[in-house]
């Protein structure tokens, strides 16, 4: 029995260690509650640029990001997971999530939104970063808080300068020797308010 | 026209009562398919997990598991070690093929979800280590080649967590050492794809381990005595063996209670079912006595009757059946998830295995448990006396 | 005339209770090839008991019965039913007052059920041209539910005349048909007697009764 559970560690660490591969939050449930302390429920929707406009809605993402899609990871297939948030049969608010590459490891964030797009709060699920306790703490998290979209039109995650007026200039780096993160960050905060408004928002819209 | 086409109108008489009973035995084929397709998938899927680890004799240090247990889930401290010499005395063993030394360790990361998670490096050798693992595939780079190197393979899953590439910098979390990519392997379906692995010199030296070992994977010899080996093994002072044949004995024997139980169960719902069968055909029979007494006058013998009565049932369970087992192919990769969801360990691979031979299995033993009901029914047919039957349906 | 049937001291009595029953009281009676025979009778009389005896469909309690010259009761123990169901399917057909058609088959299908089981190989008529002959060969495909009285009880003719029996026993062959159809079915029952077949039945239909070449009135169990 001894051996068996051994082994069966051997089996299990690493898959333990990294138990959630793509953006879903890792309990829904919790963070849902936690996230929108009025919901009575939520639906998980599952979407991709491929099923949702493929090529045309690429094209427009990578516009309107002012930075094009890299490497092995971000690619037209990566699901996108999005939970709408219930009070009743009515819909209260979102959560969704997106995958980042960051300098030493993969970063997700996670944004909760009004049904009018605005930023209710700010939460990074994981993090591999020399400022990883600084991104995640509640301080900088607050500084999302009331922003949208429009605030991040200026934003050029191509080069990472903040823009000097604007809602966006007044944004700190809680580590700035701690590398290129918080560029990151912004870069993964606009790319999920666009996605968000190609899914959801500016199909109401229409 | 003939026995058959009779038998298959008999059924139509009455749809919604065939087709519930059909129903029933479908439901039954296709728990029977189901849980004997999980007996063959679980069982090569473990194998496999096995197989692919690359060595049939795992050496660790002797102590509690429950210790490497917690280093594992909590990033505790205490976990035994091997020492590096006994690389050298197990190599000059003549039974063994190749030794390949491994140091796993693992660092409380803080930042994984909302209460943190651990975060685990294998450290193996850069020469001997690959050898033994050769179905794994890389989707771009290689291993590294200097057991000093600060270089970093990941499993398939695990570059996608991290969304590394081969080049891009991996930082190991609360000892904050930067390693590089050197690279990034091919999904193989095995617990590889979630690890992370370092030259076994730069785990010995991040994590101040020098000379220690917590692990040493031993291939042996074609035609190896495994179980003189073995006892070989067990006069090292310090160390625990490991034989994977006997983890996979221990948990295929544990398997096996389930297993029963699950058959049981299996066994059940298709006694339920013919019981099902049982009802239908007796009440069809009863209703239908003056009909068959009349054909009894018409020239058909007893084993006639008895023949078109029982074609009925056997056409009711193949039709059960069949919908059954295409049912239980339909849903493999569902039922497969649900599996995943309830069981603790499971290997990778196919849970849910469904060939001809389980589909012909479970179609021959529901035909035949069929066949086996529809005996009363049929013989209380068979008995019937034509003026007798008559009588009762002018009654 | 050939003798096809040759009944002497055909009895059968029922145990009702504490007392038994003399359904059939020492009936003697033959029956010739080519013959009409009527049996009539108040209600209760015996009468489909005694064309059951007849037709081998029951053991009697006492007598002896001669059919196509085979001894088949007699002084022996009682008759297996598989013995029986030989001599019923090589000698005899039989027409019910219910019809008793298949109802999932259509009347070719009804017609071909009996050569299922068994199959006179000297039969030269063909279910179809059966069919035809008693007028209802327009209507194979359909199902018994879509015929008329009279429609059906050709049909159960037809059946009883697949495999060219020797005898055609009735019960009430006319009891839930209308005067025209039963004048139909009067007149087919003729011509069977006529082309060879001893026609016997049991009725309670003058013109039926009138129609036979005999008519045999049953009272109590007895030869009346």
């Amino acid at each position: 029995m001894k051996k068996l559970l051994l082994i069966v560690c051997l089996f299990l660490a690493p898959s333990i260690a990294l138990a959630a591969v793509g953006c879903d939050l890792n309990d829904p449930d919790r963070d849902i509650a936690r996230l929108f302390p009025a919901s009575s429920g939520y639906k998980t929707v599952y979407l991709s640029i491929k099923t949702s406009g493929g090529e045309a809605m690429l094209q427009r993402v990578e516009q309107r990001l002012g930075d094009s899609f890299h490497g092995l990871y971000e690619t037209i297939e990566v699901p996108y997971t999005l939970y709408e948030v219930h009070q009743g049969k009515e819909i209260i608010g979102y959560v969704h999530g997106v995958n980042q590459k960051g300098e030493y490891g993969g970063i997700q964030v996670f944004l909760s939104l009004g049904t009018d797009g605005v930023i209710k709060s700010f939460y990074i699920q994981k993090l591999t970063s020399k400022a990883a306790k600084e991104l995640r703490s509640k301080q900088f998290g607050a500084q999302f808080e009331g922003l949208s979209l429009k605030d991040f039109q200026a934003y050029p995650p191509a080069s990472g300068q903040l823009p000097t007026s604007g809602p966006l200039a007044t944004l700190k780096n809680p580590a700035p020797a701690a590398g290129q993160d918080f560029q990151h960050v912004l870069r993964a905060v606009k790319k999920n308010l666009i996605l968000m408004d190609e899914f959801v928002f500016s199909k109401k819209k229409r | 026209m003939n026995i058959y086409s009779v038998a298959y109108k008999n059924l139509l008489r009455k749809k919604t009562r065939s087709a519930l009973t059909a129903g029933g035995i479908a439901l039954s084929a296709w728990v029977l398919v189901t849980l004997l397709g999980f007996n063959r998938g679980y069982e090569q899927s473990l194998n496999r997990d096995i197989d692919n680890m690359g060595f049939q004799v795992l050496l660790t240090a002797k102590g509690c598991p429950y210790e490497a247990a917690t280093l594992m889930l909590k990033g505790g401290t205490g976990l035994r070690y091997i020492k590096e010499g006994m690389v050298k005395t197990v190599t000059a063993y003549p039974e063994v093929e190749r030794v390949t030394p491994m140091l796993m360790q693992g660092v409380f990361d803080p930042n994984k979800g909302e209460n943190g998670a651990v975060a685990a490096y294998l450290g193996v050798d850069a020469l001997t280590f690959p050898p033994m693992k050769r179905y794994l595939e890389f989707k771009e780079g290689g291993w590294f080649k200097d057991n000093n190197a600060r270089e970093a393979v990941l499993g398939y899953e695990a570059a996608e967590l991290e969304q590394r590439e081969i080049g891009d910098k991996l930082l190991i979390p609360g000892i904050n050492a930067e390693v590089r990519v050197a690279g990034v392997l091919k999904r193989s379906g095995t617990q590889d794809d979630g690890t992370i692995f370092l030259p076994m010199g730069t785990v010995q030296t991040l994590f101040s381990k020098k000379g220690q070992l917590t692990a040493l994977g031993i291939k042996v010899k074609k035609d190896t005595d495994m179980d003189a080996f073995e006892n070989r093994l067990y006069d090292l002072p310090d160390v625990q063996v490991v034989s994977l044949a006997q983890v996979k004995t221990t948990i295929m024997g544990l398997l096996s209670s389930a297993k029963v139980i699950v058959l049981a169960l299996a066994l059940i719902a298709v006694i339920i079912a013919m019981a099902g069968v049982i009802n239908t055909i007796l009440m069809s029979v009863l209703e239908r006595y003056g009909e068959i007494g009349i054909i009894k006058s018409m020239g058909a013998m007893p084993r006639d009757v008895f023949k078109m009565i029982w074609t009925e049932t056997a056409l009711l369970c193949s039709v059960g059946g069949l919908t059954g087992i295409l049912l239980s192919l339909a849903t493999a990769r569902l039922s497969e998830a649900a599996i995943r969801r309830f069981l603790p360990y499971t290997p990778h691979g196919a849970l849910v295995v469904l060939d001809g031979r389980i589909a012909g299995f479970a179609f021959l033993m529901i035909l035949a448990a069929g066949l086996l009901s529809g005996l009363y029914p049929a013989w209380r047919a068979s008995r019937v006396r034509p003026l007798e039957a008559m009588r009762a349906e002018s009654d | 005339m050939t003798r096809l049937i040759s009944a002497k001291g055909l009895t059968k009595v029922y145990r009702r209770g504490n007392e038994d029953v003399w359904a059939v009281n020492g009936v003697d009676l033959e029956v010739q090839a080519g013959e009409m025979l009527a049996i009539t009778g108040p209600s209760g009389s015996g009468k489909t008991t005694l064309l059951n005896m007849l037709g081998c469909l029951d053991n009697p309690t006492e007598g002896r019965l001669n059919v196509n010259g085979k001894d088949v009761f007699g002084d022996q123990k009682e008759m297996a039913e598989t013995a029986l169901t030989r001599i019923r399917r090589q000698l005899f057909g039989y027409i019910f007052q219910k019809f008793y058609l298949v109802p999932t088959l259509t009347v070719l299908e009804n017609v071909q059920l009996p050569l299922i089981f068994y199959k006179n190989r000297a039969a030269r008529k063909t279910p179809e041209s059966l069919l035809s002959q008693l007028g209802v060969g327009h209507r194979i495909d359909h199902l018994p539910s879509e015929l008329s009285g009279g429609e059906m009880q050709r049909v159960a003719i037809a059946r009883a005349l697949i495999n060219e029996p020797k005898i055609l026993l009735a019960d009430e062959p006319t009891g839930n048909l209308d005067t025209r159809r039963s004048g139909e079915i009067k007149d087919i029952m003729r011509s069977l007697a006529q082309g060879g077949i001893a026609v016997v039945m049991v009725t309670h239909n003058q013109e039926m009764a009138h129609a036979a070449n005999r008519i045999v009135e049953i009272r109590d169990g007895k030869i009346y």
